[in-house]
């Protein structure tokens, strides 16, 4: 059964542990930590062409492009010398 | 080696907002803003201390603590340029550091998780191994060992109340300066600190010879 005076012996037991948390040793980082941040500044800058979305650095995305801008284009210019070829010739007036 | 002498180390507890410290700190962010290099040397030297134990405190893990730290003063770096004076430079240092020590913690969390799934499923033959906890209950009475539960104990609380726990009795932070890092009110911190307590204490209850 506890009595009255157990309470504040709880409390203080409460308080010096606090204090021990206080007073633990503070953690610090390894030294030359400067260095390493600047060492991941650099590993961390952009490269030639930074300002070009991820997706527009890639070849296979920058070839589909392409295709989709010729494919929309208008007037199908890119398609007409294979369709030329596939006329027959009688279609051509004479 | 000029590296760790040349300027002076803020080891002090913050209790009170430091005029002195504020203003040195505006100049500093304005330096930094016109992209000098000593400042941002400046800025890390006198904020590594602080921004690392943070995030040690949150994530008990020297390696996790550095990485968070780094990732901190990299962040400052890049946005310095859209910081406005609206909250001190230690607030948003501090702010930085308990967010993405947060971030890097639920990270973890989730890559033990998927871990633990694909070793249930037996996509890889690797063993999970736990770290071993040799500590018995009755070993758990005086002392450090007693430290040693508390700090595994703050390390179950819920996020917002471990954040602000850590800040007032590792970092020792005033209230105000808990409630401008968590973007809230005095009296909503002073409800997170004694939640906290209250839960710490009935954990602790077992461990006081005086209950």
């Amino acid at each position: 059964m506890s009595n009255s005076g157990s309470k504040p012996d709880a409390d203080q037991e409460w308080e010096a542990l606090l204090q021990q948390l206080r007073k633990q040793h503070r953690a610090q980082p390894r030294p030359f930590f400067y260095a390493r941040v600047q060492a991941r500044l650099t590993a961390q800058q952009p490269p030639r062409g930074w300002w070009l979305p991820d997706w527009a650095r890639r070849p296979a995305y920058v070839a589909l492009l392409g295709m989709l801008i010729l494919a929309v284009s208008g007037d199908g210019a890119a398609l007409r010398p294979a369709m030329a070829t596939n006329q027959p010739a009688s279609s051509s007036p004479h | 080696m000029a590296y760790s002498l040349s300027l002076p180390l803020c080891f002090e507890p913050v209790h009170t907002v430091d005029l002195g410290t504020v203003g040195a700190d505006a100049e500093l962010v304005m330096q930094l803003q016109q992209g000098s290099e000593i400042a941002f040397r400046t800025l890390v030297e006198r904020y590594q201390q602080r921004v690392y134990s943070t995030a040690f405190s949150l994530l008990r893990s020297a390696e996790e603590a550095e990485d968070v730290a780094q990732e901190v003063f990299v962040e400052v770096y890049q946005t310095v340029d859209r910081f406005r004076n609206e909250t001190t430079l230690s607030t948003w240092l501090y702010r930085l550091a308990t967010s993405r020590a947060l971030q890097h913690r639920r990270r973890a969390a989730a890559k033990k998780r998927f871990a633990y799934f694909t070793s249930l499923l037996g996509l890889r033959n690797q063993v999970l191994h736990e770290p071993p906890d040799h500590v018995h209950p009755l070993a758990l009475l005086e002392g450090s060992q007693q430290l040693q539960l508390l700090l595994s104990h703050i390390g179950r609380l819920p996020s917002q109340q471990q954040v602000a726990f850590t800040l007032r009795h590792e970092q020792e932070l005033s209230y105000e300066e808990i409630a401008a890092v968590l973007d809230t009110t005095v009296s909503a911190v002073e409800s997170l600190l004694f939640r906290a307590r209250h839960t710490l204490r009935q954990h602790l209850k077992g461990s006081f010879r005086h209950v």
